[in-house]
């Protein structure tokens, strides 16, 4: 009888409170995929090559996890406690009819052991399905052969994700069933008056609103400018800035909220009365809104960063070459390669195979300066100030010994990359300048000058700077990373060089490979079987490799945490307002009266419901577009950060895809209100 | 003259066959055009029961109420919602004025309800707030106020949009004697002024006094009534004869019949 009892007490309570419910499948959902990352095919293969910074990650997760463990108790202690309120009138019946506190309180921890037992029976499947779905996307997205994927349940993922949810959730319970069930018989059977507000001098509400604007606007500032990122102390003041700002300017929305009121010429529909609640609730809890707010806003620039970070990694390079050979100690030339590749059956595996030859100036006995750049540097001053200007003026400051390049084997290069060859009159060199070094603007000062033809002198022969600026890299990887290069004709080249230069043998894998099994898989097999060879070289495999982790790192964990946020805010502002509803019931009881009807309330209502979730969503959205601006600043290099307009343009649209999630929330808290309200038309009086 | 309020063989039963309770009984009356109707009984006599059903909170099981020639049974949607806020006024015995709106917008919420423009009430709030001595505590909330100045809020509020009828459970029951008085005092005054016609449920004979008649219901239905004879009876020579009624029909305030 007893068993039966909690099993339906449990059952109405997840019937009663949906959102809640649905809150903690996610939570679970969420749990699990954050746990089992280590066993996704993405992660595995990264293992492989990049093991420290794999391991890095991993080792970070149960950081995040602790957080948001911390985090979801305080959502779990909000709606347990709303749950345990309405139930009140119950527990104080059943304690006067004769069950013992003691009783009543297993009662309790036996209905909340099954309802998260329940959770977990639904949210753990969930999370192993969607995981390994997410899985197999993803390896199919970067080309990782899903061929040999396997099933793979994460014990460990399971059991943390239980411990920690079952934890949290008996932490909640016990501090609040304790509480509860201390309590008199008639304290529970009679209705708790939330208490008598108090009512500061307004003119401190709207100081409070004005600090925190200020506190604010300082904190994005500095964010935004870069100064927050220079140190640990300057990041922790503007955090400590814009959290108070955000606390300030909660505290001090009474204020605006009153002249609102004061504004209201012709109350219609009840407007008055919910300017009042909003206000009320704004009084009672706005640290509450202020928290939920900064959650809110903490995932929307979660979101946006790590959809922009995934952007500027995923289009950051242009991919030409599979392979590159080095022998810089000519060690084996080209042709011996090439034999060694064919004694292995490797040459059919190569579409392409070609010499980069890279070289020093070597007629220049022991001349320190054999380029003169006093051209170039002085073309660059004539140019209005930037910043790109001063860094070009600074790094070209240094480009006095460059590196000289074959025109015949960079030809080749631009060849196997579909772009057009370069052709050079003698005297005439073209500049290069490695893709990290340079940015679109940059680019762009360097071709201004290039498109003049400065003349300048190489070891003192007379020579022509041609355009425009090379930037396609050399080599697959990171072996040869040239900040200034000339690229010369293969005459000038010879005598620069003296014959005495290095070359890289590039490779470029057979197209039927890559399409049938994937890029990474075409990579990974040939590496396997190029080790056999003895030949060092790179492949486009740590390059693409080092790009993944960034992205899958970048985005499954601001999207884990992003979702956390959303879950928690949106669960306790939500359930916050039907809190409050239910304890202004008298006042709705009231207003049918006095002649309120169903539709009138509901729209009152559900204007409420827009004002509780719209003012920390507003206050988070305004704050995204600055926090999101700010993250880049901070995080991204100056490299990734070309294409910032366009990465805010993504993140925008990620935050406006948020709102939608904002509003299906809002649908259904709607919808709990309607259903509250209908319950209250029906007398209520039954003698 | 036409009645205000026509109730014919009003019937409320509660619970099944075997254990059912009539809170009313067949209970027929009128009330007239500037009448102050009081209704008395004791515990469970079925007074509150005929107030909520005139107020359409409690639908009854059989009879018929007529507001105003109008059967209120068949009232629906905004026809019943314009019934509750602008024909009937209601006091409550806890006031039930929202605590979180000041005086004033606890007065004009009938008006925010019904979609009436504040500025055609706004001569009316003058004039209640004057009468009712609140116009000093309009500006504060309820829990600013004593509990006569919440009282006479609460008039104000169910006086507002002039209703046909204003129906009071127990308005003094929450007041002490001197806010009883005052209150009492002015209820009395609005129905001699402004002819407002008023029916209050009562358990205070003190209270009862202020009525022009008086009905006694037992068990659901009409056991006594008693009529002031106006203008020559006074008000102390009315209260004792209440008082004389309620000591001949089983005395002391444990048993008010």
């Amino acid at each position: 009888m007893f068993s039966k009892l909690i099993l339906n007490n449990s059952r109405q309570s997840r019937r009663e409170n949906g959102l809640f419910f649905s809150s903690m499948l996610a939570s679970v959902i969420a749990f699990y995929m954050i746990l089992s990352l280590s066993r996704q095919d993405v992660m595995i293969f990264l293992t492989q090559m990049e093991s420290d910074a794999v391991e890095k990650l991993l080792s970070m997760i149960p950081v995040f996890y602790s957080m948001t463990l911390f985090l979801l108790f305080f959502l779990i202690f909000y709606a347990s406690k709303y749950q345990l309120e309405r139930r009140r009138h119950e527990f104080g019946v059943c304690l006067i009819l004769g069950m013992s506190r003691i009783r009543l309180f297993s009662m309790l921890l036996a209905e909340d052991l099954s309802s998260s037992i329940f959770s977990l029976s639904i949210g753990l499947p969930a999370g192993l399905l969607l995981s390994e779905l997410v899985s197999l996307v993803t390896a199919r997205l970067v080309g990782i052969g899903i061929v040999g994927h396997q099933f793979s349940l994460s014990w460990q993922a399971v059991l943390w994700t239980a411990a920690g949810f079952l934890l949290t959730k008996s932490m909640a319970f016990l501090i609040l069933s304790g509480r509860i069930s201390r309590q008199e018989i008639d304290a529970l059977l009679s209705d708790t008056p939330e208490g008598a507000k108090k009512q500061m001098p307004s003119f401190l509400y709207g100081v409070s609103l004005l600090t925190g604007i200020l506190c604010l606007t300082s904190a994005y500032g500095t964010a935004i400018c870069g100064t927050a990122w220079t140190g640990l102390h300057s990041m922790g003041r503007t955090l400590l800035l814009g959290t108070l700002g955000t606390f300030l300017l909660f505290y001090g929305l009474r204020f605006p909220l009153g002249f609102l009121i004061k504004a209201v010429k012709n109350d219609r529909q009840l407007h008055i009365f919910n300017i009042r609640q909003i206000q009320e609730a704004v009084i009672r809890r706005s640290g509450t809104l202020a928290l939920c707010s900064l959650l809110i806003l903490a995932a929307l620039c979660c979101f946006g960063a790590g959809v922009g970070i995934f952007r500027s990694y995923e289009e950051s390079e242009l991919h030409v070459l599979d392979y590159t050979f080095p022998n810089s100690e000519n060690e084996k030339d080209a042709e011996t390669i090439r034999q060694i590749l064919t004694a292995h059956e490797l040459d059919t595996r190569f579409s392409d195979l070609f010499e980069i030859e890279v070289g020093h100036i070597r007629t220049a006995g022991h001349a320190e300066h054999p380029f003169e750049t006093e051209p170039i540097l002085a073309a660059l001053g004539d140019l209005p100030p930037s910043n790109a200007r001063d860094i070009l003026l600074n790094n070209l400051g240094y480009a006095d010994y460059p590196y000289l390049i074959s025109l015949d084997s960079y030809n080749r290069l631009l060849d196997a990359a579909g772009l057009p060859e370069l052709t050079a009159d003698t005297g005439e060199a073209f500049v290069y300048m490695d893709r990290e070094f340079v940015d679109s603007e940059r680019t762009e000062l360097m071709n201004q000058i290039l498109e003049t033809f400065p003349e300048t002198r190489l070891d003192d022969t007379s020579i022509r700077l041609a355009g425009p600026l090379q930037t396609t890299d050399l080599v697959t990887d990171r072996s040869l990373t040239l900040s200034f290069a000339l690229i010369l004709p293969e005459e000038a080249f010879s005598h620069y060089t003296q014959g005495n230069y290095e070359v890289y043998v590039n490779g470029i894998l057979e197209k039927d490979l890559v399409e049938d099994a994937g890029l990474m898989s075409a990579i990974s097999d040939t590496n396997q079987i190029l080790a056999d060879t003895g030949l060092s070289f790179e492949s486009y495999l740590q390059n693409m490799g080092r790009q993944l982790f960034y992205m899958v790192a970048a985005s499954y964990l601001t999207v884990y945490l992003a979702i956390i946020f959303l879950i928690i805010a949106n669960t306790v502002i939500g359930v916050q307002f039907l809190m409050s509803q239910q304890k202004a019931a008298r006042r709705y009881r009231t207003l049918i009266r006095l002649g309120a009807s169903c539709p009138v309330l509901c729209r009152s209502a559900r204007k409420q419901i827009n004002w509780y979730f719209g003012l920390p969503l507003a206050v988070a959205a305004c704050g995204s577009l600055f926090g999101v601006r700010a993250l880049f600043t901070g995080l991204l290099s100056s490299g990734a950060r070309n294409g910032m307009s366009e990465m805010i343009i993504v993140s925008t649209s990620m935050i406006l895809a948020l709102c939608v999630v904002e509003y299906m929330y809002i649908a259904a808290v709607r919808r709990s209100s309607d259903r509250y309200l209908l319950g209250l038309m029906v007398p209520e009086r039954e003698e | 003259m036409k009645p205000v309020l026509k109730i014919e063989s009003l019937k409320k039963y509660y619970g099944k066959s075997k254990t059912r309770t009539r809170a009313l009984n067949g209970m027929t009356f009128q009330v007239m055009p500037g009448e102050f109707l009081g209704i008395m009984g004791s515990s469970g006599s079925g007074k509150s029961t005929l107030l909520n059903c005139i107020a359409t909170v409690t639908r009854p099981d059989g009879g018929t109420i007529t507001m105003n020639d109008r059967p209120i049974h068949t009232l629906k949607g905004k026809a019943l919602s314009d019934y509750r806020g602008k024909e009937i006024g209601y006091l409550f015995q806890n006031f039930e004025l929202l605590d979180h709106l000041t005086g004033r917008e606890n007065i004009l919420l009938p008006l925010s309800l019904h979609g009436v423009p504040e500025k055609e009430s706004r001569e009316r709030l003058e004039e209640l707030s004057s009468y009712l001595e609140v116009k000093d505590v309009l500006h504060k909330f309820p829990s600013q106020m004593s509990g006569g100045q919440k009282q006479r809020i609460a008039a104000a509020r169910a006086l507002i949009l002039k209703p046909g009828l204003i129906l009071a459970d127990e308005p003094t029951g929450a007041l002490d004697s001197k806010n009883a008085k005052t209150l009492m005092e002015k209820l009395s005054g609005l129905n001699q002024k402004e002819h407002a016609t008023i029916l209050m449920v009562t358990h205070d004979s003190n209270a009862a006094s202020y009525c022009k008649r008086i009905l006694f219901i037992q068990d659901g239905v009409i056991f006594h009534e008693l009529r002031r004879d106006l203008p020559t009876e006074t008000w102390q020579e009315f209260y004792t004869r209440i008082l004389k009624v309620m000591a001949q029909l089983g005395g002391g305030s444990a048993n008010v019949l």
